[in-house]
C-alpha cells in the first residue's frame, strides 16, 4: 500500500490547524480509509487532547525516531474508529529533536501502513514547519479571513511553491467564516481571500461554538452528525478523496430567528 | 443624522473593501520584498526622465502595482501634454 501524506499548515498560530487535522483525520477515517494522524508540534503537543486520547499516550514520535520503541507501539488507536491512529508529539523535547530526513523516512513507513497520513504542522516557518512538510506530497493551507492570518498564509504558500518538486498540490481551507459579518461588509468574503491569495479552495468552515464543546469533550465535530463545522470537515474529506462536493450555503447559516425556525424543521443543508 | 451617517458609511467605505485593498497592497509588497518608500522613489526618477522629453500631466498620472494571480505588474500611465524642444 502507498498512502497519501497530507500536511496541514498555516504559518500563524491559533487559526485552527490542530482542529482541522483532527477533524480531517476523523472524517477520512469515517469514510472507511485507514488514517494516521501525526502531531509534529513537538514540545507543544495538543492533537491528543482534541482526539480525547491524552490518557493513552505511552510513546511518542521522538521515541520512534530515536528507536526507543517500534512504530506500532507508539500508535494510539482512536476510541471510536478502529482504522484511525494517532502518533503523538513529544511534549518535553523541541523542534530540533527531529530532522527532515528522519521525517521523510517516518512518513515513508506510515504510508505503507495507512491510506492517509495527516501531518499537523506547528505554527511558524522555521525548523518545525520545514520538518512537517518534509515527508508530504500534498498540503492543506488553513487560514481565517483576518488580515494577519491571510498574510501568514501567503508566506506559507510562497514556501510551498518553492518546494514544487515535493509538494505536488496545495489547497486552502478558510476557517471560522462568519456569514453575517461578511453580509454586513465587516469582513473579507471567501471570494476576496481566494482572489488575493490566488489559490485553489478545498473548503470553507463556518465559525461554530460547537468546536469548543467538542475540544472539551475530546470528540472532534466531524464524528457527530449535527454540527455545521462537522459537516464542513466531512465535505473537505470527501473533496480530498476526489469527490465533487458543492460548497455549503453560508447564507443559510445566518443565525436569524427565521433561519433558526427553518433549520429546526429542515435537515442540515450541505 | 447619526442614522444617515451609519447608512453612508456602510455604502461608501465598507470595512470589507478596506481590508481587501490593504491586504492586496501588503501582499504585493511582501512578495516582492519591496520596502514601503521604494515605489515612490522609482516614480520620482521615472517622471524626471520622461519629464526631460515631455511635459507630463501630473494631475492624471497613474503609477501603481497590480496583482495578476500571484505576480505583480507595474502600471505606469503618464499622460503627455506636449514634447519639450
Amino acid at each position: 500500500m502507498s498512502g497519501r501524506v497530507i500536511v496541514i499548515t498555516s504559518g500563524k498560530g491559533g487559526v485552527g490547524k490542530t482542529t482541522a487535522s483532527a477533524n480531517i483525520g476523523v472524517a477520512l477515517a469515517a469514510t472507511g480509509s485507514s488514517v494516521a494522524l501525526l502531531d509534529m508540534d513537538i514540545g507543544l503537543r495538543n492533537l491528543d487532547i482534541l482526539m480525547g486520547l491524552e490518557n493513552r499516550v505511552v510513546y511518542n514520535l521522538v521515541d520512534v525516531i530515536e528507536e526507543r520503541c517500534k512504530l506500532r507501539q507508539a500508535l494510539v488507536k482512536d476510541k471510536r474508529l478502529p482504522n484511525l491512529c494517532l502518533l503523538p508529539a513529544a511534549q518535553t523535547r523541541d523542534k530540533t529533536a527531529v530532522n527532515a530526513d528522519q521525517m521523510k523516512a517516518l512518513c515513508g513507513e506510515l504510508k505503507e501502513l495507512f491510506d492517509y497520513v495527516v501531518v499537523d504542522s506547528p505554527a511558524g516557518i522555521e525548523t518545525g514547519f520545514q520538518n512537517a512538510v518534509a515527508g508530504a506530497e500534498e498540503a492543506v493551507v488553513i487560514t481565517t479571513p483576518e488580515m494577519s492570518a491571510v498574510r501568514d498564509a501567503d508566506r506559507i504558500i510562497g514556501l510551498l511553491e518553492a518546494r514544487k518538486d515535493e509538494i505536488q498540490q496545495y489547497r486552502l481551507v478558510l476557517n471560522r467564516i462568519r456569514p453575517s459579518m461578511v453580509k454586513s461588509n465587516d469582513m473579507m468574503s471567501v471570494e476576496d481571500v481566494l482572489e488575493i491569495l490566488s489559490v485553489k479552495l478545498l473548503g470553507v468552515v463556518p465559525e461554530d461554538e460547537q468546536i469548543i464543546v467538542s475540544t472539551n469533550k475530546g470528540e472532534p465535530v466531524a464524528g457527530t452528525d449535527n454540527t455545521r463545522s462537522g459537516l464542513a470537515f466531512r465535505n473537505i474529506a470527501r473533496r480530498l478523496k476526489g469527490e465533487d462536493v458543492p460548497l455549503m450555503d453560508l447564507d443559510a447559516l445566518n443565525n436569524t430567528w427565521l433561519t433558526k425556525v427553518v433549520n429546526f424543521f429542515a435537515p442540515v443543508r450541505a | 443624522m447619526q442614522v444617515l451617517n451609519w447608512f453612508l458609511r456602510r455604502k461608501d467605505e465598507s470595512v470589507r473593501t478596506k481590508a481587501r485593498d490593504r491586504m492586496r497592497l501588503m501582499l504585493i509588497h511582501d512578495r516582492l520584498e519591496l520596502p514601503a518608500d521604494r515605489l515612490a522613489s522609482l516614480e520620482e526618477e521615472l517622471i524626471a526622465v520622461v519629464g526631460r522629453y515631455f511635459e507630463i500631466d501630473r494631475e492624471t498620472t497613474r503609477f501603481d502595482l497590480q496583482q495578476y494571480e500571484r505576480r505583480a505588474a507595474l502600471i505606469a500611465n503618464f499622460p503627455l501634454l506636449r514634447s519639450k524642444v
